[in-house]
């Protein structure tokens, strides 16, 4: 892997962020929305029961960790997919740029991009609704780790669908998400959720990872156990993610893909 | 480093090269007649040659659902050979073009690029070609020095400036430096893609059709570019086009495909005289209207 090469794709990024002010809506506008959106309803609802700064800290905690998932996985995607908006995929292939170079040039941007979708989010939960996200302690960083995983591994099955059916499969970049946000317990404990449902929430890594997160807002220690699931949960979902959009760009090839985006 | 010239065998699959032979810039018209005799430059390291072949496919098959788009096809251009890949649309030129770059893989066949073979050493080969088309659009977000440099630095190139500035120079564009990629005419793309294309001194330059749709002053600056660059660098070009004048000018050989094969394989006027055709545009309208054999009507077919 080329160092050089990592580079050079993040600053292709840099420029696109720069110059399509349209991306600062997910960076930055989205967060502010969310933050306000869930520290309001969290205050109504405790107010309700007497319970306003702890029913506001739950919900608070929950969207500045899921902007961890949404900002990793949009912002690995849409890399991808702006390559594809502007006819570009050709030009990169024909270079030496590796997959695994792009994806890490990609990741790369993306990282700094979460680091400016996270602090908005958290200083708006602060300035607002006075959530402090950094009381929550050093316990919070396997947690991101696996949320940052859980993102690019969702990021990955999301360009493979891409590179396999076209850019009509462009919209699961937010729709996988959508999905998630309801099933991994995030605003509320999986027993809320229908029973039907409460399985295939129960083998989300996300789950576990934000039910962890819960009993860190209500003051228990980090229960390890619920770390541990959720951690053997996104390293295979990234395993599975990986060799699915490794079989994909092996069809994409194959099948002359390529014809799709020149 | 210094350099040595040595006889090899040329029956060697050498297959662990890099850097370039510059000195040997005309290449014979025929895989046996290149390979014969041909010499390798190997640096003192004795790790790095430099093959005969700047290009060499064998017996490339791709088949697409019911349609077989290139069917067996063997193509070898020569270090330094300026060679045009000829046909009719849907004859399998851009198609065969996407699978000696790596992007479409064959059903079957093997293809080296500069002495590495594809798809192993995919990233090793494209650090020395150089590709551009002129249906290729520029990101729109990116100014053309930005454009550029990033792909210098996807070159892995250590002076990208230097690399950039040079190569609008080059092409006399010096001025689209700064414009944004969406402000200019499909001319002037077309300038910068082969800009784009020949940043890193590629032996090899491959090229679907880069004048389609120009106008003829723009074409004219695109050919003069390429002689220019193929002369002073010994740079090998593959080239498809539709425009046959442009053709005889820019290139030594010409190879036509037809139904995914490979039908003519000389210089323009041994497959002129194989068709029995006046120029290669009576050869290419033959082809076009299903004739893959000589024409025997004696009117003149252009």
């Amino acid at each position: 892997m080329r160092a050089q090469r990592v580079r050079a794709v993040a600053r292709r990024q840099v420029y696109v962020l720069k110059r399509a002010p349209q991306r600062w809506f997910d960076v930055i506008v989205w967060p502010v929305v969310d933050a306000i959106l869930f520290g309001a309803i969290g205050v109504y609802f405790g107010r309700q029961h007497g319970v306003a700064a702890t029913s506001a800290a739950f919900l608070l905690a929950g969207i500045v960790l899921f902007h961890v998932v949404f900002q990793a996985e949009i912002g690995l995607a849409t890399g991808f997919l702006e390559e594809t908006w502007s006819r570009n995929l050709l030009n990169l292939m024909v270079t030496p740029l590796t997959e695994l170079e792009y994806g890490a040039g990609v990741a790369l941007f993306g990282m700094a991009r979460l680091a400016i979708g996270l602090t908005v989010v958290s200083v708006v939960a602060f300035a607002l609704f006075a959530f402090n996200v950094t009381t929550l302690g050093v316990a919070l960083l396997p947690l991101v780790a696996i949320l940052l995983v859980v993102g690019w591994s969702v990021a990955l099955i999301v360009i493979g669908l891409i590179l396999r059916v076209g850019q009509g499969a462009e919209i699961l970049t937010w729709g996988f998400i959508a999905f998630l946000l309801p099933l991994s317990g995030i605003f509320y404990p999986v027993s809320a959720l229908p029973g039907a449902i409460q399985p295939i929430s129960q083998a989300l890594p996300t789950t576990h990872a934000f039910a962890a997160a819960h009993a860190l807002v209500e003051g228990h220690a980090l229960p390890w156990g619920q770390v541990a699931l959720a951690a053997v949960g996104a390293v295979v979902l990234a395993v599975l993610s990986v060799w699915f959009l490794t079989r994909m760009l092996a069809t994409f090839r194959r099948r002359g893909f390529i014809s799709r985006h020149v | 480093m210094s350099e040595r010239v040595v006889d090899v065998d040329p029956a060697s699959d050498s297959t662990a090269s890099a850097g370039r032979d510059r000195g040997a810039a005309t290449g014979p018209s025929r895989v046996g007649e290149f390979f014969a005799g041909e010499r390798h430059l190997i640096w003192d390291t004795g790790v790095m040659s430099v093959p005969a072949a700047a290009l060499s496919a064998r017996a490339l098959v791709k088949q697409f659902k019911r349609v077989r788009a290139v069917d067996g096809v063997d193509l070898t251009v020569g270090a330094g050979e300026r060679v045009a890949l000829l046909g009719p649309n849907g004859a399998g030129k851009t198609t065969t073009l996407m699978m000696l770059l790596g992007v479409i893989t064959p059903d079957s066949g093997v293809v080296e690029l500069v002495g590495r073979r594809l798809p192993a050493q995919r990233s090793a080969a494209m650090e020395q070609v150089g590709f551009a088309a002129g249906y290729l659009p520029l990101p729109e977000r990116l100014r053309v020095r930005e454009f550029l440099e990033l792909f210098a630095d996807l070159y892995g190139l250590a002076d990208r400036r230097g690399a950039v500035a040079g190569g609008l120079a080059r092409f006399r564009i010096e001025e689209l430096g700064d414009a944004m990629g969406n402000e200019l005419s499909s001319g002037q793309r077309t300038l910068v893609g082969i800009v784009k294309a020949t940043l890193h001194n590629p032996p090899l330059l491959i090229l679907d059709e880069p004048t389609a749709s120009l106008d003829p002053d723009v074409a004219h600056r695109v050919r003069s570019g390429l002689e220019e660059l193929c002369a002073e660098d010994g740079t090998a070009l593959l080239v498809t086009s539709h425009n046959m004048q442009e053709v005889e000018r820019l290139c030594s050989r010409v190879v036509f495909l037809a139904a995914g094969r490979v039908v003519a394989d000389g210089s323009p006027d041994e497959v002129v005289a194989k068709f029995g055709s006046s120029d290669l545009e009576g050869v290419f309208l033959h082809l076009a209207e299903g004739g893959t054999e000589p024409i025997t009507d004696a009117r003149p077919v252009s």
